[in-house]
């Protein structure tokens, strides 16, 4: 009986003294985040995480900007593959509400929305909707104002930044401005354009007010592509303008022109040169980085021609975002705008624009201009409307590729000034996501130049070329430009939104 | 250390020794129906360590002490006699058949029972020729043979699981497979390592009482591995060997170039007599592409296409070597096997290697302490193709594999590709930007202005692309347990149960410089991996009987730990294609580089009473509780109970004389157990490296973290529960030669672990939670009959039959949720309805013609489709009857689950023949045939363009639409929801026994010659339009238990025959 005792007593020994720590178990090879967001140190690297979030969502937005405008088609109609079919369907104003391109642009967006709300709750930055203004609220770890304020600053113009594309591309959008639970979202339905533009301009002006205010000669080595007030002003100055608020955008711009120090590059060319990143004239922009980093640049493969081997670039190019014929013919052929943009390979025209030498496929240097100083200089002209300060400042543009400068005479109505700013914006920030949004921008802006003018005539134009070619039975150029709607100038909601909302319905954009 | 010498010393004085001998007997052992001579019954005296068994001609020879007073004659399948020895030196035995064997023992949780007591649902199948199956995994061997057990072969890839489910769904994420227990330790992947040979019986556990004992994770069903063991026997061998081949039963019919432009052609001179449409212009019949890819075909290729899906098919090999050792002496027995199997799949690439040993050796220490010590390490190396086989399906036929004269000629007008020669593989870029003319198959010729693509694609070809990779993994896995059992007093035993499963494994996936597209270096993924998994088990076990009442009782505790380590690299760039190891990469990739260590804990206390009275009432009664890692605090705790009854009906006395009634027996169950397996740490949001580069120059890599792109977590998380009731009856008749077990089951499973569908806009697609609950409902029928027996010829069946339905009871306060496939397609998961329904539209044939459409439209209907509208394209039906087509019309449009699936078995024997065959099939349920929705395979498979629509006037059949991509395509329709039906001979297995005589003179105990052939018969359903209904796609968004049913370019079923010998001696 003893013998037994002494089995159970061991028995029960171990099983007392193995159990609580066998299943109490945390992660080692991750950080997460109950844990995290505790020291200014830990909240600046989910702020860096931020900025690697503003990559995923550029990997859709050309398809939804560049390839939807005048400026580029898909390279090769007769294509089946999936991908083609679903870019070709943007290409035509037919998208479905099922768009994966879309889908993803949405989410990926929203994901780093996500992310730059977690840190401006850890450092709780509130935005209060009622009114329209960001708070500092009580905050029990210890992190400084000082540093609340910096990091904020620059979180701010990223959340900024994704909504004005989100509201542009799709409307009243839902409007998630802290982190937000699975159950939570099931009640939230869109808001209006009106609610959206409201936080944008918030969040603009918390950035510009406690954000980094170095003049460009002044900035920090290390600073150097984070968000600072100047292109938070730039961006504020396109939402104002966006808005038809042009006399509060005139006051932003004229800042940046007379104090910023920022200023144009002496050519094109060296823009956009891997070798003099961040210059005077990149007010923002997407960074990458080459060397097998995981921070390189897919769009040297993705846009590079299909079937080209390594003629363009090492592993091929995927072939997308083919510039349009009619884009490629407004350029002079001395324009150096022209040759940086377009190359040919054989007979199939490419974007250049983002192609550098690099060691592995989709590892590109290319940066990605979000907000350029010559978009400073022609958002004034907009701003301004017609005059002569409105035509020189186009011509600061046209001066620097060796263009002739126009003049009052020349350009002497305000029909023949706002194609002429159309088509020099147009030149000048090709296949940098900028052509759509200005072209829906000029319906409110323009008095004489319509975005669905503009697209049936690229229709038009590209009819024979291209889309006549699409497998029978192809469109007719009538059904093609009777998919050209006011209503189409938007995007879907995606359809999965919609479905698996159970709880609330949630209104797709009309015509869809 | 002093017990391991004493060990090592008794391993090596085991063989044939001889002792003090005081008696010998002999006899002959014969069936007493048949007349025939009886191998392998064991013979046993008392007061004597030792045994020994009968020769093919049924011969026995035994030494016994003096002492000894009677022998033991058993075997399986027969009625074991004690006979007394009295003065007798020569013992003749007439073995007596029984086709149920009363003493049979069923493996159970963590014990064994005697059939007879067993109350819950638990399926035994013995390893009789389980191990001469054509397949190399055991649970392909499964397939069809277990009511319940539903074995589904999604792939046909060497080495590839099938899916398993034991009584369909009782849980909704995808760790809703059966839990594997290899003698008493779960194993993960149990049922891929385990060598078939090394199995003596596979029991199931499919009701939730039986499943109890295994808690957290019986959810899903518990499949019990029971490895073989040595006998107190003579040193016993056997060599068991077999080769064959594999060849697919069917393929696509695929059309070459030529023939499609034809078709082409063919259509539009159609089209162009008929007068109510314009004549196609001559743009529209065929783009400029695909007249290049067709003069292609007819000028450099000789008008003959290219067969690209036999370019990726080959006749597959088949090996199996198997050696064992096993017998025993007083106090130690062993079973020592070593086996090599190959299996080279049918895709060119895809092999699958294995070698195991495995060691089980028995100890008696004292009379009170026995030790089992079992080890099993094995190695496999699988090669897997790095392209799909779909790949090569779509490939079009204009594609030359390699160069020859002319398609060199040709690309050579491009300076880029002056350097191709004959021989080299040809590309699709190599062809693009050339000018070219020719002939059509109309006769015009066709001249264009410009130069064209063929094929514009910047991948290599498949073909080009497999042959310059390789991804092969290298498994090296041990299972080893030692156990323990002290006998503490009568009737009360302590067993203790250590064991260890380690699991490592290195993969390189390599990539030759330019494999998939010029310029890409070369680049090798290293993967590795290590998984230790530690379980300790006590138990005490505690037998009594008392007059009538009988009583056995289980108490333990265990705790099991696994750590799993894993690393990936990536290195790029090496000097040489031949040099594959990281030293020699001149980059590392830090996209391609990843760690992780992972901890898994579970602690568990258990409990069983299985009480008898009379041996006619039965009872058993568990419980077992589970903290598990996997949760948050709060939450990690939860309770398992299960009872269940039994009546040996037959055995009252009001039956007892009815002699045709051999068995009566009534069970009846109800249980919890539960699922735990989700992915690691679903209660907290787990954050990833995201960096970032800021500062001059080209900026400065800075580390970033930022949280999961894919799943959101629930720190309320907790187990999910199935609570199932079993009613059971087993009914033996005219003895025993008819037996029928039936088993209705229905169960509830509740707080259903799931990844929930989450608003995008919150910055996932998918939440963690615990919501809703799940109703099955299903019935098992097993059917074994033994239909006739004379001297010379025996037949018996098995049959089984089972049916299995579920229903979603709630989903929290959902109504349902939806779940979207590759192409968009939607799965709903809607309350009151089967878990999948395929959620899209449905289709009334195609548009006939404009004037239809014109005339609809005149009757108000519209569409916010762009697409909904287009000749020869598919008709929408406006189900909600509103007259405007959109998505409001979308309804259910099917479910995967099938009415039933069955399965039977006929075993005949005459003489020294014997032959077996299984019939397997699956009735009702459907598919999602992505084919059909996918542009090249529906342009290019005949089976989706014969009879289609080509003009008002040549409809077609009026159902298949004409090929457009711009139309309403890739909308899930019911045109690609075909039924999943099918049946097959799955397995038939003919051998022959040598006649005795001849073995003997050998000086061989038997030897058996066999052929076993796998689905030599295979039939689908009349609309299913692919070549293998049990083909699914599996991985990605397929991995979700809430996606199912969905396949596209299925790998061909395979056919295959092996010859195997069989010797023992």
């Amino acid at each position: 009986m003893k013998y037994i005792f002494n089995f159970l007593t061991i028995f029960f020994f171990f099983s007392i003294v193995s159990c609580n720590k066998n299943i109490n178990i945390y992660p080692v090879s991750n950080l997460y985040d109950a844990t995290f967001y505790k020291n200014i140190d830990e909240i600046d690297v989910a702020l860096t995480g931020c900025y690697n979030g503003l990559q995923k969502p550029l990997y859709e937005e050309w398809s939804m900007t560049e390839l939807r405008s005048d400026n580029s088609i898909m390279g090769n109609p007769t294509s089946g593959s999936s991908d083609n079919k679903e870019l070709s369907d943007l290409d035509m104003f037919m998208p479905n509400t099922y768009h994966e391109g879309i889908y993803n642009y949405w989410l990926h967006t929203y994901y780093n929305i996500y992310n730059v709300n977690k840190v401006l709750k850890s450092i709780e930055v509130n935005y209060k909707q009622s009114e329209g203004v960001l708070l500092y609220d009580s905050l029990l770890i210890p992190v400084s104002i000082e540093d609340r304020k910096r990091v904020a600053a620059e979180a701010t113009f990223i959340r900024a930044y994704h909504y004005f594309n989100l509201v542009r591309l799709f409307g009243g959008v839902f409007l998630i401005h802290t982190p937000t639970s699975p159950t939570e979202a099931k009640l939230i339905n869109r808001e209006s354009t009106d609610e959206i533009y409201k936080l944008i301009i918030a969040d603009l002006n918390n950035t510009i007010n406690y954000g980094n205010s170095a003049k460009f000669n002044a900035i920090n080595n290390n600073d150097l592509g984070r968000v600072n007030t100047w292109c938070a002003k730039a961006l504020l100055a396109k939402v104002y303008l966006t808005l038809n608020r042009k006399s509060e955008a005139i006051i932003l711009l004229n800042d940046i022109i007379n104090n910023s120090t920022y200023s144009l590059q002496p050519t094109y060319k060296e823009v956009f040169s891997i070798t003099n990143e961040m210059n005077s004239e990149i007010l923002f922009a997407v960074r990458y980085k080459a060397g097998s980093l995981g921070l390189g640049s897919p769009f040297a493969n993705m846009f590079a021609p299909n079937g080209s081997g390594l003629a363009v670039v090492n592993g091929d190019g995927q072939g997308y975002n083919y510039p349009s014929y009619e884009l490629e013919t407004s350029y002079l052929t001395t324009d150096p705008r022209f040759a940086n943009n377009i190359l040919v390979y054989i007979t199939k025209h490419y974007v250049n624009k983002y192609i550098s030498d690099m060691a592995i496929a989709d590892d590109a240097e290319n940066d990605w201009p979000v907000i350029r100083y010559a978009d400073v200089l022609l958002m004034l002209a907009e701003a301004q409307g017609y005059n002569a300060s409105s035509i020189n400042l186009i011509n600061q543009i046209r001066i620097r590729s060796g263009l002739t400068a126009l003049t009052t005479s020349t350009i002497n109505s305000v029909a023949l000034f706002e194609k002429a700013l159309s088509d020099e914006r147009r030149l000048e920030f090709a296949f940098e996501n900028q052509r759509w949004f200005d072209l829906v921008r000029f319906n409110t802006t323009f008095t004489t130049l319509t975005a669905e003018q503009v697209m049936k005539d690229h229709f038009t134009i590209m009819y024979p070329k291209h889309y006549g070619k699409y497998p029978a039975p192809a469109l007719t150029l009538e059904q093609l430009k009777s998919f050209v709607t006011a209503e189409h100038l938007l995007l879907p909601i995606p359809q999965r939104e919609i479905d698996i909302n159970t709880k609330i319905v949630i209104p797709q954009n009309p015509g869809y | 250390m002093k017990n391991m010498k004493f060990l090592l010393l008794l391993v090596f004085i085991i063989s044939g020794s001889a002792y003090a001998q005081k008696k010998v007997i002999t006899g002959t052992i014969l069936n007493k129906e048949t007349g025939k001579p009886i191998l392998g019954v064991n013979i046993m005296a008392d007061k004597s360590k030792s045994g020994t068994s009968s020769n093919a001609k049924g011969e026995y020879s035994i030494n016994l002490k003096s002492t000894s007073t009677l022998l033991i004659f058993s075997c399986i399948g027969y009625t074991t006699q004690t006979i007394l020895i009295e003065d007798k030196s020569v013992i003749d035995v007439n073995m007596i058949p029984s086709y149920t064997d009363n003493t049979e023992v069923v493996v159970i949780g963590y014990g064994t029972q005697k059939r007879a007591d067993v109350t819950g649902a638990i399926s035994k199948y013995k390893n009789d020729k389980l191990d001469e199956a054509p397949v190399s995994r055991l649970d392909q061997a499964l397939q069809g043979k277990i009511a319940g057990v539903q074995v589904n072969n999604t792939s046909s890839l060497a080495g590839d699981a099938p899916k398993v489910t034991v009584r369909g769904i009782s849980s909704i994420y995808a760790g809703a497979s059966p839990l594997v227990v290899v003698d008493g330790q779960p194993v993960a992947d149990g049922l891929a390592y385990i060598n078939m040979a090394d199995i003596e019986s596979v029991e199931i556990l499919k009701d939730a009482a039986s499943a109890a004992i295994y808690g957290s994770r019986g959810a899903s069903g518990v499949i019990l591995l029971t490895t073989k063991s040595g006998k107190i026997d003579k040193p016993r061998y056997k060599f068991k060997y077999s080769v064959g081949f594999k060849t697919p039963y069917k393929k696509y019919d695929v059309m070459t170039y030529t023939e499609y432009m034809n078709n082409l052609f063919y259509e539009a001179s159609l089209k162009s007599l008929d007068t109510s449409i314009a004549a196609p212009l001559e743009s529209a019949i065929a783009s400029n592409n695909e007249r290049a890819g067709y003069i292609v075909e007819q000028t450099l290729l000789g008008g003959k296409g290219t067969n690209w899906q036999n370019l990726a098919l080959q006749t597959g090999l088949a090996k199996n070597l198997q050696l064992s050792a096993s017998g025993g002496k007083s106090g130690l027995k062993y079973f020592i096997s070593g086996g090599y199997q190959k299996d080279q799949s049918m895709m060119i690439h895809s092999n699958y290697e294995k070698f195991n040993i495995r060691t089980k050796i028995d100890l008696d220490l004292s009379k009170k302490v026995k030790v089992v010590f079992n080890i099993n390490p094995s190695y496999s190396k699988k090669e897997s193709p790095s392209e799909n086989f779909t790949n090569f399906v779509r490939y079009p036929s204009f594609m030359p594999a390699y160069h020859n004269e002319l398609t060199a000629e040709n690309v050579h007008q491009l300076s880029q590709w002056e350097n191709i020669i004959p021989g080299d593989f040809a590309q699709p870029r190599h062809f693009s930007e050339i000018y070219y003319s020719g002939y059509m198959p109309d006769g015009s010729f066709w001249a264009p202005t410009g130069t064209s693509d063929p094929f514009n694609s910047s991948t290599n070809s498949p073909l080009s692309s497999i042959l310059n990779s390789s991804i092969i993994a290298n498994e090296y896995r041990a299972q080893s347990s030692a156990e323990l059992t002290i006998k503490l007093m009568k009737g009360l035993d302590f067993k203790s149960l250590a064991t260890n499963y380690v699991n490592m494994s290195n993969t390189l996936n390599w990539s030759n410089k330019n494999a998939f597209a010029d310029g890409l270096v070369s680049k090798g993924i290293y993967i590795n991996s290590s998984s230790v998994d530690l379980l300790s088990e006590n138990t005490f076990n505690y037998t009594k009987n008392i007059k009538d009442h009988s009583i056995n009782a289980l108490l333990g505790f265990t705790t099991q730990k696994t750590n799993t380590n894993k690393d990936q690299t990536t290195g790029l760039n090496y000097p040489s294609d031949d040099i594959r190891t990281l030293n020699n990469a001149t980059q590392i990739d830090k996209a391609g580089t990843f760690g992780s260590r992972i901890k898994v804990g579970l602690i568990s206390y258990l409990g069983r009473v299985n009480y008898s009275y009379l041996n006619k009432y039965l009872l058993s009664a568990s419980f077992r509780t589970d903290g598990s890692s996997y949760f948050g605090p709060g939450n990690k705790w939860g309770t398992f109970p299960s009872v269940s009854l039994g009546w040996i009906a037959n055995k009252e006395n009001f039956l007892k004389d009815i002699d045709w009634l051999s068995k009566l027996k009534f069970r009846t169950s109800y249980g919890v157990s539960g699922n735990n397996r989700i992915l690691d740490f679903g209660f907290l949001d787990l954050l990833y490296p995201s960096n970032y580069s800021f500062g001059d120059g080209t900026g400065t890599n800075t580390p970033g973290q930022a949280t999961s792109m894919t799943i959101r977590s629930n720190p309320d998380i907790t187990w999910e529960r199935t609570f199932q009731n079993n009613y059971g009856i087993e009914i033996a008749l005219f003895k025993s030669k008819i037996n029928l077990n039936v088993d209705f089951y229905k169960s509830k499973t509740d707080r259903l672990l799931l990844q929930q569908s989450a608003m995008a806009f919150t910055g996932v697609p998918l939440s963690w939670n615990n919501i809703g609950s799940l109703k099955n409902t299903g019935i098992e029928l097993d059917l074994s009959t033994v239909n006739i027996t004379t001297s010379n010829f025996k037949w018996t069946t098995s049959a089984n039959i089972s049916h299995s339905e579920n229903v979603i009871l709630e989903l929290g306060e959902e109504a349902y949720l939806i779940n979207q496939g590759e192409r968009n397609e939607i799965y709903k998961n809607q309350v009151g309805s089967p878990l999948i329904q395929y959620y899209g539209f449905k289709t009334n044939g195609v548009w006939l013609s404009q004037a239809e459409i014109d005339a609809a439209k005149a009757n108000g209907l519209s569409s916010t489709f762009n697409n909904a509208f287009v000749p020869g394209q598919l008709k929408i039906v406006d189900v909600d009857n509103n007259n405007i087509i959109d998505n409001n019309d979308r309804t259910n449009i099917g479910s995967p689950y099938p009415d039933f699936t069955w399965g039977i078995t006929n075993t005949c024997n005459y003489k020294s023949v014997d032959l077996s065959f299984t019939f397997q099939g699956v009735q009702g349920g459907s598919l999602i045939n992505g084919d059909p929705n996918y542009d090249e395979t529906k342009k290019l498979v005949k089976v989706y363009n014969t009879n289609r629509w080509i003009s008002p006037m040549n409809p077609g059949d009026g159902y298949t639409p004409n090929y457009n991509k711009s139309a309403f395509n890739w909308m899930l329709t019911d045109y690609v929801v075909e039924d999943a039906s099918y049946y097959s001979l799955r397995e038939l297995n003919l051998g022959y026994t040598l006649p005795a005589s001849t073995v003997e003179s050998l000086n061989l105990t038997s030897v058996r010659i066999y052929l076993s052939a796998q689905n030599l018969y295979f039939k689908s359903a009349k609309n299913y339009r692919g070549i293998n209904p049990e083909g699914r796609m599996t991985s990605g968004v397929y991995g979700s238990s809430l996606i199912g049913g969905y396949q596209r370019g299925s790998f061909p079923i395979p056919k295959t025959i092996l010859f195997g010998i069989d010797l023992n001696f």
